[in-house]
């Protein structure tokens, strides 16, 4: 009875005129950077966090949120109009929605995935509603054990699942931790790295790096593309920007299956929208009747992947929300500006601050129907920006986020940092090592060590402590499950099909 | 050739790291675990990493010497190295002069060269949106945002 009262009391201040409005500019910033290539949601709220500095937590919360799911509605665009997709979760659609915008139905496919998405983030939202408080519940009996282990879970499923090798996802996790750990040691008060740097004395800022490695290095890589001359070209939108009878009736299935998927693989750590989307996908094809419609521009197959990645980011704030853990790069910078307000997401967010939870809950509801209507009829507005020369934009954007970077302390150094960082991402990318699991590492580095030592301390330095519990025990499975998958998941998917070929992959 | 070249940063990072781990200073309170045996930890693991990289990358090249894949994406990659490194020394040219030219005045000029560059012949658009750019957002960040930048030899 109380939580419905504090659902309630979270429309009444999502519903603050004020807060309608972040909610609008936030669903609005988020299409934006969807649209934008160079910059994604991690880097699109990294550089926001200055700006919101001064406004209340519960309007600035909810105005990044609403980048993170606008995003999503605008990743798809550039899918189907060039191909790209504008985050890595559009993968999918880029098949079947660029061949439906060949085939001239181009509007059909932006259509589809706003309602989509609009329907699924919905039932996601609904399902964060439910399932966010029993689960925070549950997770006030943890102590820094079982914390400990939990976050070496989320990391590992991160590391493990996001790249294409376990060993590289696990560098990258570990470099995070690392940098992590660069600054004033909490405990002790020692310094730790800075190599007498002064500024580095409050350790490295994530913002930085996350604008770093998202958006200066994605501009160095668009401008080496530019020069090689691979940038993709623009479909231009022809026809009726609604869908047929027919296209609907198929749609909404998949739309429905693909919301539950989706926030299903939202709230595990590490998969996250590509893999909702991909799974949407295939069970799409197997359940249709025209398999071999897909890849030719079947509708299905922009409408079930495109509902999945916007219900996932509910189920990743389940997670986020509840335990403060994050399951991917652009929740980790989520994390990071709960934190920057001095609000730590956990088990007792939802006592402590159920206002801004709620309130933040609840305004999703709203912005997804904001996002509806933001990109039915401006799809026309925001298409316009892909024919933005690159060769303009690209500079652009590292002005812009020299700005953000300025205006967090006021620092040199960390514009310096933030090119160095621009390119460790850009060899990142070169060599396949994935880089959420570095900017996971850098933002839970803190937790994690002082879970660490506070268990240990608990155990008078016994690692026992850590398989002393039945839940300690359950993540250790999990986490020893995630580590191996990469080596288990080709053997289940050999042992399903046809002896046929061999090692493959 | 990728692989073998990260197993190499790897060690050697462990190996600094682990070093400075070591020159932190300790004092004795009530802290037993102290501020080393996490980094001991990380370094240690960094390690393992490189060894598992290093087993990866030889199954790979036992697996799949045939599948060219890997080595043509990163040949057609090194040839343009020159473009980020140029690109960098620019950005960091432009991040010197921050201070002291002032915001307004070092975008101008940041963006004009890499418009010049990369959009190439329309002077007009590139002078227009550098200039533009750069006064038009010092004016909204400083005056309306508030977010301080600065100013440099420019008397506003």
């Amino acid at each position: 009875m109380e939580t419905l009262a504090h659902i309630v009391n979270g429309f009444s201040i999502c519903l603050q005129p004020i807060n309608l409005w972040y909610t609008l500019v936030g669903c609005f910033l988020g299409t934006l950077v969807g649209v934008l290539p160079g910059i994604g949601p991690a880097a699109g709220i990294a550089l926001l966090v200055p700006v919101t500095y001064g406004m209340n937590p519960a309007s600035a919360l909810i105005m990044l949120a609403g980048i993170y799911y606008g995003a999503k509605y605008g990743g798809s665009t550039t899918s189907i109009l060039i191909r790209t997709p504008g985050e890595t979760a559009s993968v999918m659609t880029c098949i079947d929605g660029y061949a439906m915008a060949q085939n001239g139905r181009a509007g059909a496919a932006l259509a589809v995935s706003a309602i989509g998405s609009f329907i699924a983030g919905s039932i996601g939202v609904v399902g964060l509603t439910l399932f966010a408080l029993p689960l925070a519940e549950m997770a006030i009996e943890f102590g820094p054990a079982e914390y400990f282990m939990l976050m070496l879970f989320a990391m590992t499923s991160v590391a493990s699942l996001t790249g294409k090798s376990l060993a590289k996802g696990m560098f990258s996790m570990v470099l995070g931790l690392m940098l992590a750990t660069v600054g004033i040691d909490l405990q002790s008060a020692m310094p730790r790295y800075t190599m007498d740097i002064v500024e580095f004395q409050e350790g490295i800022s994530f913002v930085v790096v996350v604008v770093g490695m998202f958006a200066v290095s994605e501009v160095f890589q668009g401008l080496e593309m530019l020069l090689r001359g691979t940038a993709p070209a623009v479909i231009r939108i022809s026809g009726k920007l609604w869908l047929t009878r027919e296209e609907w009736r198929r749609s909404i299935g998949p739309i429905w299956r693909g919301g539950i998927i989706g926030f299903i693989i939202g709230v595990l750590p590490g998969a996250g929208g590509t893999i909702a989307s991909i799974l949407s996908y295939t069970t799409e094809r197997g359940l249709s009747k025209h398999p071999e419609q897909f890849g030719r521009g079947a509708i299905e197959g922009v409408a079930g992947p495109e509902s999945a990645n916007n219900a996932d980011t509910a189920g990743a704030l389940v997670p986020l929300l509840t335990l403060g853990l994050p399951g991917g790069a652009v929740t980790a910078v989520l994390l990071g500006a709960f934190i920057m307000y001095g609000i730590q997401p956990g088990p007792l967010l939802f006592k402590e601050h159920p206002d801004i939870v709620w309130g933040l809950i609840d305004s999703m509801y709203f912005g997804n129907a904001m996002l509806l209507i933001l990109n039915l009829p401006l799809i026309g507005l925001f298409v316009r920006l892909l024919y933005i020369p690159r060769g303009i934009l690209y500079p652009l954007i590292v002005a812009i986020s020299a700005v953000g970077i300025y205006s967090i302390n006021g620092n040199i150094v960390d514009l310096y940092l933030m090119i160095l960082f621009g390119v460790v991402g850009y060899l990142f990318n070169k060599a396949d090592i994935p880089i959420a699991p570095l900017v996971l590492g850098l933002v839970l580095g803190d937790l994690i060590e002082q879970s660490f030592r506070q268990a240990m301390n608990l155990s008078d330095g016994s690692l026992g402590i850590f398989v002393g519990s039945r839940i300690t025990v359950v993540l250790l499975v999990l986490t020893v499950i995630a580590v191996l998958w990469p080596l288990i998941a080709p053997r289940i998917k050999a042992l399903k099909t046809l002896p046929a070929t061999g090692p493959e992959d | 050739m990728a692989n073998r070249i990260i197993v190499g940063f790897a060690v050697i990072l462990a190996g600094l790291y682990l070093y400075a781990t070591e020159q932190i200073p300790v004092v004795l309170l009530d802290d037993p675990l102290g501020p080393k045996a996490f980094p001991r930890l990380l370094g240690a693991a960094l390690l393992a990493i490189a060894v598992m990289l290093l087993l990866e990358s030889l199954r790979q090249k036992k697996a799949g010497d045939t599948t060219p894949t890997e080595g043509s994406a990163q040949s057609a990659g090194w040839r343009h190295y020159w473009v980020v490194g140029a690109l960098t020394i620019w950005t960091s040219l432009y991040v010197a002069l921050f201070e002291w030219a002032g915001y307004a005045l070092s975008t101008s000029i940041y963006l004009l060269v890499l418009t010049a560059w990369f959009n190439r012949g329309r002077w007009l658009s590139n002078v227009l949106t550098a200039v533009l750019f750069s006064f038009v957002s010092y004016g909204v960040f400083t005056k309306l945002l508030a977010v301080s930048l600065p100013r440099g030899i420019l008397p506003f």
